[in-house]
């Protein structure tokens, strides 16, 4: 394995995203980067992957770069099936066939439950009444469903201490809740988080607890790094490695969906 | 084969011609304070924009909007002030980042923004065109979407957004979801005929089910072909003329977003009406220069500019398109429809 490899974070995050996906899975994207590690993956070690977009766009590959939408023309040009959002979301991620999905977070916590709705000044919490947010973000959109439905998840986010608190705000996308068996109160099909991807390493939840441990960091980073940078006093596994760092196939892989290279910039 | 021209005259002849203007259509179909939906894919593929901008045009306030997903029509519709409360699944731009009109009127409090997913949007959609009483809810229960009520603030947790029920089967509880039956749908379609029979391409997202449950549809279409393509490729008529009041003729309608087949998205000015929404300055700025701007369909095409219009034409889906090109009217065919037939 070459040392001499120029890659970024953010190329990093998106590779050890797509290492989590398998040749066997059904799989759902949400947009933007989680699209860009998902068909990495595709392109790479999983090539009999079957993908959608919560659209309903099946068999498709991005062309021309990132798609700006899980609908835009670079995702609609070479499709083999458009149908709709009660097909991909309902018939297929609420029924519990799909295998995994990959969403993002503004925010996340040590029980995998993601923020993408607000954030709200003073204490940070939404409070008794539900105050107006400081600022407005973007709603749960698929992810909620995706978060309920889906066989396994894998939350990609970067990782900044604002970030990665104790308790998010708000619930937009349920992880485990407040930890332990707490999804089966709702009887969700999914199976909930299996993995926090970031800019910095990998966590995973405890069997038992749910709450998220550090797992694996990169060469670039270092437990300390991620510990300065996680709002709850992040626990280590026994068997804490570091992630091996790309290989030039996969930076390869990588760089040929990324066309744009929306992971180069940082 | 399907060949003989006197069945389609007789039936032409016992249904209705439904063109209209954009300006008529938004004059008859929108009124202030009513539950407004667009029919859309997201943030940046279909939606029938161009209807938006008319509303403003008309001056329509108080609206209710209910979008599966925002889109840059709830965006400078929110922008404007033109909108007290929306109900929305995602209420983003995709990678274009956060919707700042939106954004601002709901950080501002002036639009009360209430949140659901995108299957439970799409599930209430369902349960009103299916006149049920509730959907029951697998998804959003156990979360915030759950227990907070932008319309109800004061309750926590909500008791009447998505209220547990005990499914009578299993005895698991699960959320039930009100049914939506918007008053009005503009949904944008590809194709339409003059009757009302339209093909959607691309994903159609929640278009199928919005427009059995609104009260009342006007489609936009970025082409008006003749009832013989319906003819030719039924399977792929989602939309039938007879839940449907009223077409509107309108190239690029959804503009800046994307519409398969037609144009790609415009980038450049996905991103200058985000940051024009962002602030009330800009926003009057971008209603006198985009909204006001245009008095017709060529006056409109000459404010994106012809340069534009050209280059987003080039989409690499327009291969989705050849096999009805053959059935799409022109400008003048269409013009003489509309003055034929109209009251």
């Amino acid at each position: 394995m070459s040392t001499s490899l120029d890659y970024t974070r953010q190329e990093m995050m998106a590779i050890a995203t797509g290492r989590e996906l398998r040749d066997d899975d059904l799989a759902i994207f949400g947009v933007g980067l989680s699209m860009l590690a998902g068909y990495f993956a595709q392109a790479c070690h999983a090539p009999n992957i079957r993908t959608m977009t919560e659209g309903g766009v099946y068999g498709a590959t991005p062309v021309g770069g990132l798609p700006w939408g899980i609908e835009c023309n670079r995702i609609s040009s070479n499709a083999t099936s458009f149908t709709n959002a009660i097909d991909a979301l309902g018939f297929l991620v609420a029924s519990g066939r799909c295998d995994v999905g990959i969403i993002g977070a503004a925010q996340v916590d040590k029980f995998g439950n993601v923020n993408t709705t607000g954030i709200w000044d003073g204490d940070g919490t939404v409070g008794d009444t539900y105050r107006l947010p400081k600022t407005r973000l973007t709603g749960a959109g698929g992810a909620n469903d995706i978060a309920c439905g889906a066989g396994r998840v894998i939350i990609m986010v970067t990782h900044e201490a604002k970030r990665f608190a104790d308790k998010v705000s708000y619930i937009s996308s349920p992880g485990y809740l407040d930890g332990g068996n707490a999804r089966e109160r709702h009887g969700f099909v999914g199976g909930g988080p299996s993995a926090i991807v970031t800019t910095l390493g990998i966590m995973r939840p405890d069997p038992q607890t749910k709450e998220f441990v550090l797992d694996a960091w990169y060469p670039f980073s270092s437990i300390e790094e991620i510990r300065a940078n996680t709002g709850w006093d992040l626990k280590v596994s026994s068997n804490a490695h570091v992630v091996p760092e790309p290989t030039a196939e996969e930076l390869a892989a990588l760089r040929r969906v990324d066309e744009t290279g929306m992971l180069r910039k940082k | 084969m399907l060949d003989q021209p006197i069945n389609t005259n007789r039936i032409k002849q016992m249904s209705r011609n439904k063109i209209l203007s954009l300006a008529e259509a938004v004059k008859r179909y929108s009124w202030d304070g009513m539950q407004y939906a667009s029919g859309a894919a997201l943030p940046v593929g279909s939606d029938a924009v161009v209807f938006g901008r008319e509303l403003l045009r008309q001056q329509r306030r108080n609206l209710h909007a209910l979008f599966h997903c925002n889109t840059q029509q709830l965006n400078l519709l929110a922008a404007a002030g033109a909108v007290d409360k929306a109900e929305c699944g995602f209420s983003g731009l995709e990678v274009f980042g956060f919707a700042n009109g939106l954004r601002r009127a709901v950080e501002s409090g002036q639009l009360a923004l209430e949140d659901y997913s995108n299957l439970s949007f799409n599930l209430r959609l369902l349960a009103g065109a299916m006149n049920w009483p509730f959907a029951p809810a697998t998804v959003n229960i156990g979360s915030d979407i759950q227990w907070r009520s932008a319309f109800a603030p004061d309750e926590q947790p909500a008791k009447h957004k998505i209220p547990t029920v005990t499914d009578p089967f299993s005895g698991r509880e699960v959320g039930a979801l009100s049914p939506l039956q918007p008053d009005v749908a503009a949904i944008h379609v590809s194709l339409a005929d003059p009757l009302g029979n339209a093909i959607m391409l691309g994903t159609e997202w929640s278009r199928f089910e919005l427009s059995r449950a609104a009260k009342k549809v006007v489609l936009i279409a970025d082409a008006i072909v003749d009832t013989a393509c319906m003819r030719q490729f039924p399977n792929l008529v989602r939309i039938p003329d007879i839940i449907v009041e009223a077409v509107v003729y309108w190239p690029l309608a959804a503009w800046p977003q994307s519409s398969p087949g037609f144009y790609d998205v415009d980038e450049a000015h996905m991103k200058a009406m985000n940051k024009a929404l962002a602030s009330a300055e800009g926003t009057a700025e971008y209603i006198k220069r985009y909204v006001e701007g245009y008095s017709d369909i060529d006056s409109y095409l000459d404010m994106i500019g012809r340069d534009t219009v050209e280059q987003l034409s080039q989409t690499e889906t327009a291969f989705l398109l050849d096999p009805f090109r053959q059935w799409i009217k022109t400008p003048d065919e269409i013009a003489a429809l509309s003055a034929g037939e109209n009251p």
